[in-house]
Order: C-alpha cells, then structure tokens, then sequence
C-alpha cells in the first residue's frame, strides 16, 4: 500500500458525507498535479526553474557558485583519458568492498558512495562490467543507507553488467543515478550528505589519475592533475559551510587543504585566442583557441600524489 | 462502503496518470541522449520548464555551472517537450563572455546540438532559454564525444 493509499484511507474515516470524501480526494490530487504545472499539460516532471533575466550579467558570489556548480568531479573523464593513453586496466586502482557493510554513519556512507561512484564509472569505461557487480551492491546498501536507494535502478544496471549488452546504457543509467541523487540531496536540503559524495568521487579520480601519473608520462594527464588547482577551489568551498558541524567535516576539510597546499605552487597561465566556429554534418563545433596553460614540476606532481593518496587512505580506512 | 470504493477506484484511475510524470521526463531525457549519437558518453543533463516571457520583460532563463576540461570535446543537444510552446536553445559562457549558441540570432537558423572541443580549463556556464521567450520545457544533455 502507497502513502498515498495510507492517506486517502486516513481522510476517509475522519469524514462523514460521500461528497466530501470525494471532494477531498479530487483536492488532494489536484495539490500533488498542480506542484507541477507540467504534470498535468504533458506528463513531464521538472524542477523549479533557477530563473534570471537574458540581459543580467553573469555574475556570481562565491556562495552560489558553490551552489550551482555542475560536474565538479567526472570519473567517466578521467577514465577515458587512461583509455586514450592506452593505460591498461587495473583492479589495483579501486577501493575495496570488504568493509563497506560496517559503516555506521551517514559521513562515511556519503564519501564511500561518491568513492564507489567513481569506481564504477571507472569499472564501466573499461567494460570490466562482470567486476561492477559488487561494487554496485556496495553502492546500492550505501544508497539505501542514505534514503537515496531510490535513484538506483540496481536490477536494471545488474543485468545490463552481467550481460555487457549495452555499454551506453550502462554508464548513462550509472551517471544518471548519481546525478539525480546530487540533485536529490541538494533540493532536499541534504547539501552536506552532496558535498561529502562529491568529495569522494574527486579523491577516487584524484588517485586513479595521479598513481597512474607516477608511472607513465602524458602531458594531458599531467595537465588534467594540475587543473584540479582550480577544482579543488570550488570543492572547499562546497564543503567550508559544514567544517564545523562535526570532527569528521573538520577532519576532512583539513585534509582537502593539505592537498590544496601541495598545489600553491602549481601555475596556471592562459593564452588568448580568438575561437573559430564552423558547421560540420548540420552541427555547430566550435575550436576554442583561448588555452590554460599548467606548469607543474615532476617533484609538485609525486606531491600531489602522495598527499591525495594518504587522504584516499584515511578516508577509506580511517587512518 | 460503496463510497469508499468510488473513492478508491478514483484514486487508482487518477493514480497512473501522475506516476507518469517522472518517467516521462526520464523517457525525454533517454531519447535526447540517444539523439546525441553513437560517439558521445552522457555526462550531465538539465531539465528546464520556463514560463512565457512576460510583456516588455527579458526572456526567462535557466542558468547552470559546468566544469569543461581541457583536451575534451563535448556535445550540447537540446529537446523539446512534445507539449513544449518554445524551441529550447542553449548558449555557452565563458566570464560573461558568449562563446557559441544553438540559435544563431542573425540568420535564425538554430541546431538541435552544438560541439565544443574544449582548450581551457575552467567553469563555463549555460544558459537555457527558449526562442522567442516562449513558454516551453524541455531537456539540455552534455555529453562527452570519444
């Protein structure tokens, strides 16, 4: 029986007439359609709409930045990176599952859901889907610890794994999942639970990128370890509101800027240029000509690696 | 009795029509991804439902923050809503700074994806509007092209 069964049962004993039951029914479907004007004109389903003028400048305090930001950390990137690079798979690389079940608080499930995130996007890019498997289950027992299970089609991604029949679906549902659980959390005012997942799927691709960094030279790696200078800004921010809410958030935000710190003499320049856009196929692609710069030493890199797999550590074995 | 089984069943007729929403959008969603192309991996999407823009008033806009990457390509596509009003079109920021639309307001002419082979670094933001300022919704998928 549905909530929603529970409730119109609940109206109907605590009315007497036939017509108001049923006028208490109608009102009661009207306020769940009319929360979304959508529902009713097209059987779509959409969040309020973040709503600013055309002609406002595109002005942002830090604060909502922090807010707003989309994408700040992209597994499924990296891991494609390692595949242009030609860097074999590694088993190596992804956290284990063993000790997931005697997580106890909503902290550790929140940061060890985001790590297994990027463990999965890594384990999909890969097509090492017959490994996912257990490390979805961890994520689904994780999820459901957090009451964001929900945005895990766990049957659904299961077989699509065990089948290897479709890889696209398998990382678009993967993705998708958390990326509505994000959007979930932060709608819900959950932020910091977001902040925390978020965390740990910056950490995981933070030390999937910078160990196989140590051992094969690529300038794009490099590059793409050196940007999260940049990231990495915006990630404290995310988390700087929750530091003192408990020892584990101020724990962790001790950490993040010991790895911040690593990076304060890692530059970033740029290069103007103007872009050049062209119509290929009836699309439009643009080359963007403007280009950052990273400068970052092999000693500033085996730094970077070090602190952020010390803070992996601590974070997946507390200590 | 016989009233709570009118109740009922109006519950259960009415029921399926508003569990659909969620799906519906999700199905929106799927489609776009799909129409995005064989070579491309989603990465995020935005659903976006704007009101008609009101007399003499800026058009309605839904703005978003997205970290682009260096030596990355990406594809923007936009879908309507089968119910949509307005043609949904998305616009790329760079500080302020308008780097490529899906409507090109000079020759009218607008696409359903736009591709941009990222070179730097850095938090870019999207606008979502619809042409005209028309009442529509619709969804906006980044994908990553391999």
């Amino acid at each position: 029986m549905t909530i929603f069964h529970t409730f119109v049962i609940k109206q109907e004993r605590l009315m007497t007439g036939t017509i108001s039951k049923l006028v208490t029914v109608i009102l009661l479907m009207s306020f769940c359609a009319c929360g979304d004007n959508s529902a009713r004109q097209g059987g779509l389903s959409f969040p309020v709409a973040d709503s600013v003028p055309a002609g406002e400048a595109v002005k942002l305090s830090d604060e909502a930045v922090a807010d707003i930001v989309q994408n700040i950390a992209s597994p499924v990137e990296i891991s494609a990176i390692l595949q242009s690079m030609k860097v074999p798979f590694s088993a190596e690389y992804l956290a284990p599952t063993q000790g997931a079940d005697r997580l106890t608080t909503n902290f550790q499930k929140a940061v060890m859901l985001g790590i297994y995130g990027a463990d999965l996007g890594y384990l999909n890019m890969y097509e090492k889907t017959g490994n996912s498997v257990d490390v979805l289950s961890t994520i689904k027992r994780l999820a459901d610890g957090l009451r964001v299970g929900q945005f895990f089609d766990f049957e659904t991604l299961k077989r699509l794994s065990v089948s290897k029949s479709n890889l696209d679906s398998l990382l678009f549902i993967s993705v998708n999942s958390y990326n509505q659980i994000d959007e979930y959390l932060r709608d819900n005012e959950r932020g910091s639970i977001s902040a925390l997942m978020i965390t740990g799927v910056w950490i995981e691709g933070q030390y999937l990128a910078s160990q196989v960094a140590l051992g094969k030279h690529d300038e794009i790696l490099r590059d793409r370890i050196g940007e999260q200078k940049i990231i990495l800004g915006d990630l404290l921010m995310l988390l700087r509101p929750y530091r003192e809410s408990s020892a584990d958030y101020a724990s962790l935000y001790a950490m993040m800027e010991t790895i911040a710190a690593t990076y304060r003499d890692v530059r970033i320049t740029y290069r103007l240029g103007e872009p050049e856009t062209v119509e290929q196929d009836g699309r439009l692609v643009m080359v963007q000509k403007e280009e950052s710069i990273v400068e970052m030493s092999d000693e500033q890199l085996a730094q970077v690696a070090a602190i952020s797999k010390d803070v992996r550590t601590k974070l997946i074995y507390g200590k | 009795m016989k009233s709570r089984f009118v109740i009922i069943s109006l519950a259960m007729l009415l029921l399926p029509s508003m569990a659909q929403s969620q799906p519906a959008t999700e199905d929106l969603v799927s489609s776009c991804v799909l129409a995005a192309g064989d070579n491309t991996t989603y990465l995020k999407d935005f659903r976006v439902q704007l009101p008609a823009a009101a007399a003499n008033a800026a058009t309605p806009v839904y703005k978003a923050n997205m970290y682009l990457m260096k030596n990355m390509k990406y594809r923007f596509s936009v879908c309507d809503a089968p119910d949509s009003k307005g043609e949904l079109t998305v616009t790329i920021y760079d500080q302020g700074k308008q780097l490529i639309s899906s409507f090109n307001k000079s020759s009218g002419k607008k696409y359903t994806s736009i591709d941009f082979i990222c070179n730097k670094t850095g938090l870019y933001t999207l606008w979502y509007d619809f042409m005209n300022g028309e009442q529509g919704s619709g969804v906006g998928v980044v994908c990553m092209i391999k």
